[in-house]
């Protein structure tokens, strides 16, 4: 090949590249869009937003892990958001009048990148608790208790969290289960601690009890009761004694303006029957904050 | 310097998880799957150049078949399948007690790795003239034997370089093996950083053993091309033997 005849070749194929690389950009600008999650065409603010700086762009950008049905997911096939935490945060965009984005992120970065701007709140499925309260404000919104999901016919007789001690568990990176573990390791297990397993994301967790990597799965009742269902029967869920902690909406501990318009949208939600529309959809009632 | 206090850093987190077991222990982790996945990376991976390079075409097939699978591929995906794949497809109790998610990431990484050393251990062998081979014929050697006595000898020094490479990379890279739950420096600092919301400080901590441990391999790959070097007068300087000429010993080990 000539010198001449494989320039000419180089230069078909850049352009060939940089086609294919423009087709691809042009892609993802239409998936932006359709991942988006506009609410309802907003009604008028019953809610005086005015003085909440996040919202002043007409839009409540939420992060969140959305890998967690029935909390949040995504549709099989789709880029849209799905989930009990995706409807109520529709309805209480609704409520103040704006738009509503999900923004996709990992759990365990879900608090740092809430307190470096990324999102104006986190809606994940975040129970509250005392070291997270250190970092983020939250709203209360929802009572879930935990679930503990194990092969068929539980061959380790797991009744309750203590029955962990000497078990390989499979729990999601950041999380209260995670934390809940290390301490029944340091309270209760003695020598005969539990193995926990950490994973970036929680079906991970659960592919690794149905291969049988580890005995146990630990995470949050509604999406112990999904897994052990969509399992074929290979999985089941035991629910031990309920976590008194509920589900919050974290913002940041400067946002107060917005903590509170998040509080009265809450209610708002509540008074106009949508909150019990929304459990009603996902056959979580039981699991309504008063 | 009002910026600076904004900075929510804790630089005695850093101190008290230096030298932390956990991060300790997960250091080891990272130094055994990485060594052990290049051992078998790098004896596999000269198995498939030679075949590459042999006249069997069947032999040259399935390494250019196996090359091309695994490159192909990223290595998270291959953990994926070999780890979790093969527990499903395999529900025999044996199988499934033996292959854990350490052995599965130590020989998924090593496979992976040969793909790419075969391709390094080519270049190697293609650097040395082919009129070497023919002459180590004509004295009567295989071609295996040619290529055991003559050429692979003088490969490894055009080798070692991309090897070293090779090494530092797979170092940093056995973090993906989190995918299927093995626990090495970069996801235990992720795991502490997750439970005590110290994120920026323990990535500090497991910054700084990164930077430890592949400037020792870097040191280590420098002493080994100087060992290989045949010319004197073109043996490259090391920190080493540097060392040795400071303190008076004798120039040119």
């Amino acid at each position: 090949m000539s010198p001449r005849s494989l320039s000419r070749t180089s230069l078909i194929l850049l352009v060939l590249a940089l086609a294919a690389v423009l087709a691809f950009a042009a892609c993802k600008d239409d998936k932006k869009e359709a991942g988006k999650t506009p609410s309802a065409s907003p009604t008028p603010a019953a809610i005086d937003i005015s003085g909440v700086p996040e919202l002043a762009d007409g839009k409540l950008l939420i992060g969140s892990d959305i890998a967690y049905a029935p909390l949040e997911f995504y549709q099989t096939g789709t880029e849209t958001p799905d989930g009990l935490d995706v409807d109520l945060a529709k309805a209480i965009a609704e409520a103040l009048g704006v738009q509503v984005e999900f923004v996709n992120s990992g759990f365990d970065g879900l608090i740092e990148a809430l307190n470096t701007d990324e999102f104006d709140a986190v809606m994940s499925a975040m129970t509250i608790d005392a070291d997270r309260s250190k970092l983020v404000d939250f709203v209360p919104y929802l009572n879930v208790g935990v679930g503990i999901v194990v092969p068929a016919d539980n061959p380790n007789n797991i009744a309750g969290l203590e029955d962990l001690c000497g078990l390989t568990v499979a729990v999601q990176l950041g999380t209260v289960q995670e934390k809940g573990l290390k301490a029944l390791n340091d309270e209760t297990c003695g020598d005969n601690d539990v193995k926990i397993v950490t994973f970036d994301t929680n079906p991970l967790a659960v592919e690794d009890v149905s291969t049988g990597g580890a005995d146990a799965n630990y995470s949050d009742f509604p999406v112990a009761f999904l897994d052990a269902q969509q399992s074929e029967g290979r999985l089941e869920v035991v629910e031990p004694a309920p976590n008194p902690q509920p589900y919050g909406i974290a913002v940041r501990k400067s946002s107060t303006e917005l903590k509170g318009a998040l509080t009265q949208a809450l209610l708002a939600v509540k008074g106009s029957g949508k909150y019990d529309d929304v459990l009603a959809k996902w056959n979580l009632e039981s699991t309504a904050l008063p | 310097m009002d910026w600076l206090l904004a900075v929510r850093f804790d630089v005695d987190t850093v101190g008290d998880f230096l030298f932390h077991p956990i991060i300790l222990r997960a250091m080891r982790e990272t130094l055994y799957i990485t060594l052990l996945a290049m051992v078998l990376g790098i004896a596999l991976g000269i198995v498939l150049a030679v075949m590459r390079a042999s006249r069997n075409s069947i032999a040259s097939a399935v390494a250019g078949t196996y090359v091309w699978f695994w490159r192909a591929t990223p290595v998270v995906l291959q953990l994926l399948i070999m780890y979790f794949g093969l527990r499903q497809l395999i529900e025999d109790d044996l199988f499934r007690d033996n292959w854990t998610r350490w052995r599965a990431a130590v020989i998924t990484f090593g496979l992976n790795e040969a793909a790419y050393m075969a391709e390094i251990v080519r270049g190697g062998i293609l650097s040395v003239e082919s009129g070497q081979m023919d002459a180590a014929k004509s004295l009567g050697m295989t071609n295996l034997q040619a290529m055991r006595r003559v050429i692979l000898p003088q490969a490894l020094r055009v080798v070692v370089p991309p090897t070293g490479n090779e090494l530092i990379a797979m170092l940093k890279n056995t973090s993906v093996a989190f995918a299927i739950g093995v626990v090495e420096l970069m996801n235990a600092a992720k795991i502490q950083a997750a439970q005590s919301f110290k994120v920026m400080e323990l990535y500090t901590v497991a910054a700084f053993w990164y930077l430890v441990l592949v400037s020792i391999f870097s040191l280590l790959q420098a002493e080994l091309e100087r060992a290989l070097t045949i010319s004197e007068r073109e043996r490259p300087e090391t920190l080493f033997s540097r060392a040795l000429t400071l303190m008076g010993g004798r120039r040119g080990i």
